[in-house]
């Protein structure tokens, strides 16, 4: 297997609209490697998120290939896609998107229920997970019972329920204030360490910093890359 | 003391020693012959004609009269007991009576034309019948009659009767129960009233329905969306929104049917005892029963399909950002 997870040829995002098409993402290239740290920054609606969602199958290219693990994402069909991000890719979104009706502990448990995991096997790896982002005593709280900076910890734990080879995070401190920011920095770095590959997208030049690739966008297209 | 006009129906071959309407079987089928001009008999076992209670209660005699059964209200309005005479005429009040004692009540066979209207019937052996009725001056056995019901003992062979009646009886005509002329046609036009409402009904809760789960499969949107975002494919979401849809729509439907069930003994008691009558106003069949789940979960689940695919194939980012 390549140790290239996922990689993006010349890929756009065009949205159609009623007063013309509008280009997001103009001809990128791009690759994530196994156990990579990279983070896109850049201005508002520079097409950052955008690029983001491509990388994580949640959204297709208007034009361009992406191919994760070698295949051609663009020749899948649903079911094949939303079996990738359930078992490949996690998703930590700035709005964090938990289940309101779930309780933490249930919420990481989802993704493992549709993977086929036992009711057994899931428990013990969701109570580990929230154990790992120091929330196991929340396990039974709903999210409206717990702060911004636990609900996007929790988030992380379900995004990590599949054990998945890349993780996409989506501006995952813009509700946070700084302490809280800095925690989940703290937490993502960890994740990455542990050897899953991560790439946020930010406007925090701190998170950022913390990434060992820092790729610039504007106006939908890689301006500058950083390696250290 | 007035006359009171009387309907009565009278049972034939009553047994030895039996009293009028015993020889009545209700697990038979009735049966109408009409002969413009016949000879009353054979199965005979009822026909209507109108007498007139020439006077209420006599007092007992030594001499045992003939006996009859009076309606159930005939006998609460006149205030009549069992074991009391009264005494009949077919003609005016005034002309020739004749006594009976009255050895039984009996509750007439319900009837939606007659609603509201308390039966007065009687019920008496169709020698006295004839006794009463006959004009003085028409031979015995040459009666006018319009119709006579019929009832046989095997009802399987009621169409080998009809059509042997028919074959053999020349001037009369033997027909199925209720195509006598006119006897169906005021149920035809209540049934097609009810088609009607029920249709009428079904596609304003059809809309109703659609719109009630368009709202909540749209107040789910971002439970969808977090679900596709997670990795759900959207025939696995489909699925499990019908299944809920199909559920919701069968437990409404049967806590529907429990509802109809559960008032269907008020309405007909309520009703029944309003008109006084043994009437059934309501009655949920098995028949109706399943349809009514049937189409309920047919509509539920075309409901949920409808309204969940139009949210499906919006994204999930963009059903999870609402």
């Amino acid at each position: 297997m390549s140790d290239v997870i996922v990689d993006a040829a010349n890929v756009s995002r065009a949205f159609e609209m009623p007063a013309g098409a509008v280009v997001a993402v103009r001809d990128v290239t791009l690759s994530i490697a196994q156990g990579e740290h990279a983070a896109i920054s850049g201005p508002s609606g520079c097409g950052k998120s955008t690029l983001l969602h491509m990388l994580g199958c949640v959204d297709t290219p208007s034009s361009g290939t992406l191919c994760f693990d070698g295949s051609d994402v663009s020749t899948l069909d649903d079911r094949a896609r939303s079996r990738l991000r359930l078992r490949q890719i996690g998703f930590v979104f700035q709005r964090f998107y938990l289940l309101p009706m779930l309780s933490a502990a249930e919420n990481v448990e989802l993704p493992q229920a549709e993977a086929g995991a036992a009711k057994d096997v899931r428990r013990l790896r969701s109570i580990e997970l929230l154990e790992y982002v120091g929330l196991e005593h929340r396990a039974n709280h709903r999210p409206s019972q717990l702060s911004g900076g636990e609900m996007q910890r929790v988030a992380i734990a379900r995004a990590l329920a599949n054990r998945p080879r890349l993780l996409l995070a989506d501006e995952p401190t813009g509700e946070l204030d700084q302490a809280t920011s800095e925690q989940v920095a703290v937490l993502l770095d960890r994740v990455n360490a542990d050897g899953t590959a991560l790439v946020i997208v930010t406007h925090d030049p701190d998170l950022a910093g913390r990434a060992r690739r820092v790729l610039t966008m504007k106006d939908g297209q890689i301006e500058q890359e950083v390696t250290r | 003391m007035s006359l009171t006009t009387v309907s009565a129906r009278v049972p034939a071959r009553v047994p030895e020693g039996g009293h009028p309407g015993c020889c009545y079987n209700p697990r038979v089928a009735p049966m109408h012959t009409h002969r413009r001009r016949g000879r009353v008999a054979g199965s005979v076992v009822a026909l209507s004609c109108v007498v007139i209670l020439a006077g209420s209660v006599v007092p007992a005699q030594e001499a045992q009269p003939p006996s009859i059964l009076i309606a159930r209200q005939l006998a609460a309005l006149e205030g009549i007991a069992v074991g009391d005479e009264v005494e009949l005429t077919s003609g005016e009040p005034g002309s020739a009576t004749r006594r009976f004692r009255v050895i039984g009540t009996y509750e007439p066979t319900p009837n939606p034309l007659q609603l509201g209207v308390a039966s007065r019937g009687i019920r008496m052996h169709l020698t006295d019948l004839l006794a009463l009725t006959r004009d003085a001056a028409t031979p015995a056995g040459t009666e006018h009659v319009e119709g006579i019901t019929i009832a046989l003992q095997d009802p399987d062979s009621t169409r080998a009767f009809v059509n042997d009646v028919n074959a053999r009886v020349v001037g009369a005509f033997a027909l199925f129960p209720g195509q006598a002329a006119g006897a169906g046609d005021t149920f035809v036009v209540l049934e097609r009233f009810h088609m009607a409402i029920a249709t009428v009904t079904i596609i304003a809760a059809t809309v109703f329905l659609l719109a009630l789960t368009v709202m909540l499969v749209d107040e789910r949107r971002a439970t969808v969306g977090v679900l596709r975002l997670i990795g759900f494919p959207a025939h696995r979401i489909l699925v499990q929104v019908l299944i809920e849809g199909v559920v919701l729509a069968g437990a409404g439907a049967l806590f529907g049917l429990a509802l109809a069930v559960a008032s269907e003994g008020l309405i007909n008691w309520f009703f029944q005892w309003r008109y006084d009558t043994a009437l059934i106003f309501v009655h949920v069949t098995p028949t109706v029963a399943l349809a009514c789940v049937a189409i309920a979960v047919h509509l539920g689940a075309v409901a949920t399909a409808t309204a969940s695919w139009a949210l499906l194939r919006s994204g999930g980012l963009r059903l999870a950002k609402r």
